[in-house]
């Protein structure tokens, strides 16, 4: 099983947007993942034990995982290809 | 009518907003099914905050009595944050309204080409529905409070037009535009300050690294860990050591509940978010599809910029500054606890103006921190009131009140208040202040901060 975490500023306000639909793509393409929350300030340790990291806020440190940009979550722009880049990341 | 909405006040919040939000998602033609589905989860996101502030008033309460016994300071107002302060808001009569009142102002503004932003971070309309929420009260009006909400939004529209430049260059955001209630009223604070720090020689130069704060400081940055950290320091203070038993068993106790408050609170906001998502996307789709072809900003959620070295660096510090404040100025009464987590927030659109520079963001960042705890120690009154209405029991612990740092001690929503107060002839005053912004930010305004921007160096990313 992979594991994905959705980091943005509260671990709450955009990231429940982001996780909720990541889930749902996941889930309708048959990758078993588990989608978890939290801040960007949580990941000043790096984000070990995850596979990928989805982040609203900007990661500018190296967590030791791909980081996908969740920006077009919120925008409704470029949501494809956003859900592509991190189903890409998972298949690996 | 009266009957009626005695009715609803007796019901609560939580059995009350679910028939609000049915109504909504029906009406945004979301499946019955889903809308049901959507409206219980609202439901249960309330019950899930009132448990928690529960616990919170349960422990700090005594802990900030027995404070004020030990020492000369009075510090009973308890800082519930953000998340409790959105539950009020939209737990209000005034609340769900607040959302068609603000995406109306929103659409109305955009099709005068008064507004460039098209706010579609719909969550976030609990800032206006809390201002909105919090005149009602001190004007004794439903409709003054709708009105203030829609008075809010424009307010909110004309700052992030107007930082939009400065934001778009330092994040390296194309079309966006932050109308986040929280974030947003500050950059009126920083772009002044930043004019007098040109002007100190010591300010202007000064240079921190914002990746060893982050490594010495990172800790604050964890709110579990912060919130144990808080509990011990807080409860060795209240209670003391005289009994070591009965004082260590009341200061761990003390630790851990507030560590888990502020794992929890969070969380069940959670709940009332993921409630809200299928209707704030479906209001979305239908807001975006009357603007295709013309230029606009897409408003969203100032999450976006948190993250930044620079803005976390700041954030981090802080932390103990607002601690420190809130002890030594004369005049506070509020205790910092779940907001001091959100920090960010409101320092994420200052950092940018401040040129990324942390000196100069931690003196500003302080300025407005003291500021906010006088803000929210003066709306603690209304606040508590507000928070009552929705059915959150303040008043059977020893707190004296609640207030909180995010918006509860923001200069706009207590200007905007101040200005209910007066009922409609402030709200009319306030109205014309929203316009002028508006006119301003389109002409001069807008030269403005387009020279400055020039100056903005992008953020350094690793």
């Amino acid at each position: 099983m992979k594991r994905v975490l959705v980091v943005c500023g509260t671990g709450i306000a955009t990231s429940t947007l982001v996780a909720d639909k990541v889930r749902k793509h996941l889930e309708s393409v048959g990758i078993d993942a588990r989608v978890e929350q939290a801040t960007v300030m949580d990941l000043h340790r790096g984000a070990s034990g995850f596979d990928l990291v989805v982040a609203t806020a900007q990661v500018t440190q190296d967590v030791g995982v791909p980081v996908v940009k969740g920006l077009a979550f919120l925008t409704g722009m470029g949501v494809d290809e956003a859900l592509a880049e991190i189903e890409g990341h998972l298949r690996d | 009518m009266e009957a009626f909405s005695g009715f609803v006040t007796d019901l609560g919040a939580a059995a009350a907003l679910p028939f609000v939000i049915f109504l909504f998602a029906v009406l945004i033609r979301q499946p019955a099914g889903d809308a049901l589905r959507s409206a219980v989860k609202v439901g249960i996101g309330f019950i899930g905050i009132n448990l928690v502030v529960g616990v919170l008033f349960t422990y700090v309460g005594p802990a900030s009595e027995a404070l004020a016994g030990r020492f000369d300071v009075d510090l009973t107002v308890i800082d519930v944050g953000w998340p409790s302060t959105a539950a009020i808001a939209f737990g209000a009569q005034v609340g769900a309204f607040a959302i068609p009142v603000g995406l109306l102002v929103n659409v109305l503004l955009v099709a005068v080409g008064l507004t460039k932003t098209l706010n579609i971070d719909l969550w976030n309309y609990w800032h206006i529905a809390f201002t909105g929420a919090l005149v009602a009260i001190v004007a004794d009006s439903f409709a003054a409070g709708l009105v203030t909400a829609g008075i809010h939004m424009a307010i909110l529209l004309a700052l992030a037009d107007w930082s939009a430049p400065l934001i778009q260059r330092y994040y390296g955001y194309e079309g966006i535009s932050l109308p986040h209630g929280t974030s947003v009223p500050y950059v009126l604070f920083a772009i002044p300050m930043n004019w007098l720090f040109e002007r100190i020689p010591g300010l202007k130069s000064a240079k921190a690294d914002p990746e060893s704060i982050r490594r010495r400081f990172g800790v604050f940055g964890e709110a579990t860990v912060l919130g144990v950290i808080l509990g011990v320091i807080i409860g060795a203070l209240a209670f003391g050591f005289d009994d070591p038993r009965a004082d260590s068993i009341a200061i761990l106790q003390l630790a851990i509940n507030l560590g888990a408050v502020m794992l929890l609170l969070p969380r069940m906001v959670a709940v009332l978010m993921e409630a809200l998502i299928p209707i704030s996307e479906a209001a979305q789709r239908m807001v975006k599809k009357r603007f295709p072809n013309r230029e606009i900003y897409i408003g969203l959620d100032s999450a976006i910029a948190i993250g930044a070295p620079a803005v976390i660096a700041t954030s981090l510090l802080l932390v103990p500054i607002t601690l420190l404040l809130a002890v030594v100025l004369p005049g506070n009464r509020v205790l910092p606890l779940v907001d001091l987590a959100t920090i960010p927030f409101i320092v994420a659109m200052m950092v940018p103006i401040f040129r990324g520079n942390i000196l100069r963001s931690v003196v500003g960042g302080t300025f407005v921190m003291g500021l906010g705890l006088y803000i929210a120690t003066a709306m603690s009154g209304v606040m508590t009131e507000a928070a009552d209405r929705v059915g959150f029991d303040a008043a059977q612990s020893g707190a004296e009140g609640i207030s909180s740092l995010v918006d509860g001690g923001n200069p706009l929503s207590w200007l905007i208040v101040q200005a209910g107060r007066a009922e409609w002839i402030g709200l009319g005053l306030l109205a014309a202040f929203a316009l002028l912004l508006l006119l301003w930010v389109k002409g001069n305004g807008r030269r403005f901060v387009e020279r400055m921007a020039e100056d903005v160096e992008p953020m350094q990313v690793a």
